[in-house]
């Protein structure tokens, strides 16, 4: 199963698509969980990502913004959509009855 | 992304993968961190790629298997080969010494290059510690060093073909099972005929050709 970190960079990878590259995951994790990503943290778990076979990586296009170096492209395999969402199911369903979830969904989660 | 600090970044950047320094410097740019925070955010990196480095056997293995225990023997050893070489220069150069000088000293070039050849295949990106850890006790030894009339360099007659070893291993990764095999067994030979020290001391010496003889069985050598 995923970790709890391993399952945001997959999410943010998969919300950006074709966008998904490791500044802009970064930015997504921070502004949307709200928690500090560091580039080792980001791009150590990348690779173990891409170990287990749940995103794919490569060099994409430089940009003068980027001061000309290359952008390390991601893709989240359908290995790695699975994962997620077995991550997804199991939070959900150990959250069931649990106070704060109850408050958010109503009872419904 | 100018100034002293980015050099400072640009420099520490030199510790990581071609692909990834690129990366990681592209993304630091577009993000405009301070220098500082680049800084850390490579070191920080840097770090972390070394430590998932020593979750492998073998980076312990070279180290403290390979290069730890042999430093010390293979100085011994090259004590020993030196002080036979002038023996046998003020007696005058007999057959018989000078073919036994000559056996002991294959055996060390036989043994510390296969050292050298061990630790460079099996642990290439943390070679500095495998270098650290044969560093040390040649320090140690070197400063300790009191033979009279005797130079503290004949301990170090090993490292050159260590060092030798070490580039092949790095280069070629793996021997061809012809070439691997009749080293194993010229040191084992060698070793075992003039022994008179520990058995663990022996396996030891004699563990990292044979460590290659594995290696070559599972496939050839590189072009």
């Amino acid at each position: 199963m995923l970790g709890e970190f391993e399952y945001l960079i997959i999410t943010a990878a998969a919300s950006l698509g074709d966008q998904a590259y490791g500044a802009a995951i970064r930015d997504a994790i921070e502004e949307t969980a709200g928690r500090k990503c560091s580039v080792g943290a980001l791009y150590t778990t990348l690779d173990r990502l891409e170990a287990k076979g749940l995103v794919q990586t490569w060099m994409g296009e430089a940009t003068q913004q980027r001061g000309g170096r290359a952008k390390r492209m991601v893709r989240v395999t359908a290995e790695g959509e699975a994962a997620a969402k077995d991550f997804y199911d199991a939070v959900a369903r150990i959250s069931r009855g649990a106070a704060w979830a109850v408050k958010r969904t109503g009872g419904i989660a | 992304m100018m100034g002293a600090g980015w050099w400072c970044v640009e420099t520490a950047s030199g510790l990581l993968e071609p692909r990834e320094r690129e990366a990681v410097l592209g993304d630091l740019a577009e993000a405009g961190e301070a220098a500082w925070h680049g800084l850390i955010a490579v070191l920080g990196l840097a770090l972390r790629r070394q430590v998932l480095l020593w979750k492998s056997w073998r980076p312990w293995v070279s180290a403290f298997g390979v290069v730890l225990p042999n430093s010390f023997q293979l100085m011994g050893f090259s004590m020993l080969v030196s002080s036979m070489f002038l023996q046998d220069l003020q007696r005058g150069l007999r057959s018989e010494e000078l073919s036994n000088l000559l056996g002991k000293s294959v055996l060390l070039a036989i043994v510390a290059w296969s050292c050298g050849f061990a630790v460079g295949a099996i642990s290439r990106r943390t070679l500095w510690v495998s270098c650290v850890a044969c560093l040390l006790p040649c320090l140690f030894c070197f400063s300790r060093f009191a033979v009279p009339h005797r130079s503290p360099l004949s301990l170090l007659l090993f490292l050159p073909f260590a060092m030798c070893g070490g580039w092949f291993g790095l280069r070629r990764g793996r021997l061809r099972l012809r070439l691997a095999l009749p080293i194993a067994m010229t040191a084992t030979v060698l070793t075992i005929s003039g022994w008179t020290g520990s058995w663990l001391s022996l396996l030891a010496l004699l563990w990292p050709g044979w460590f290659l003889v594995a290696m070559a069985r599972k496939q050839p050598a590189r072009a």
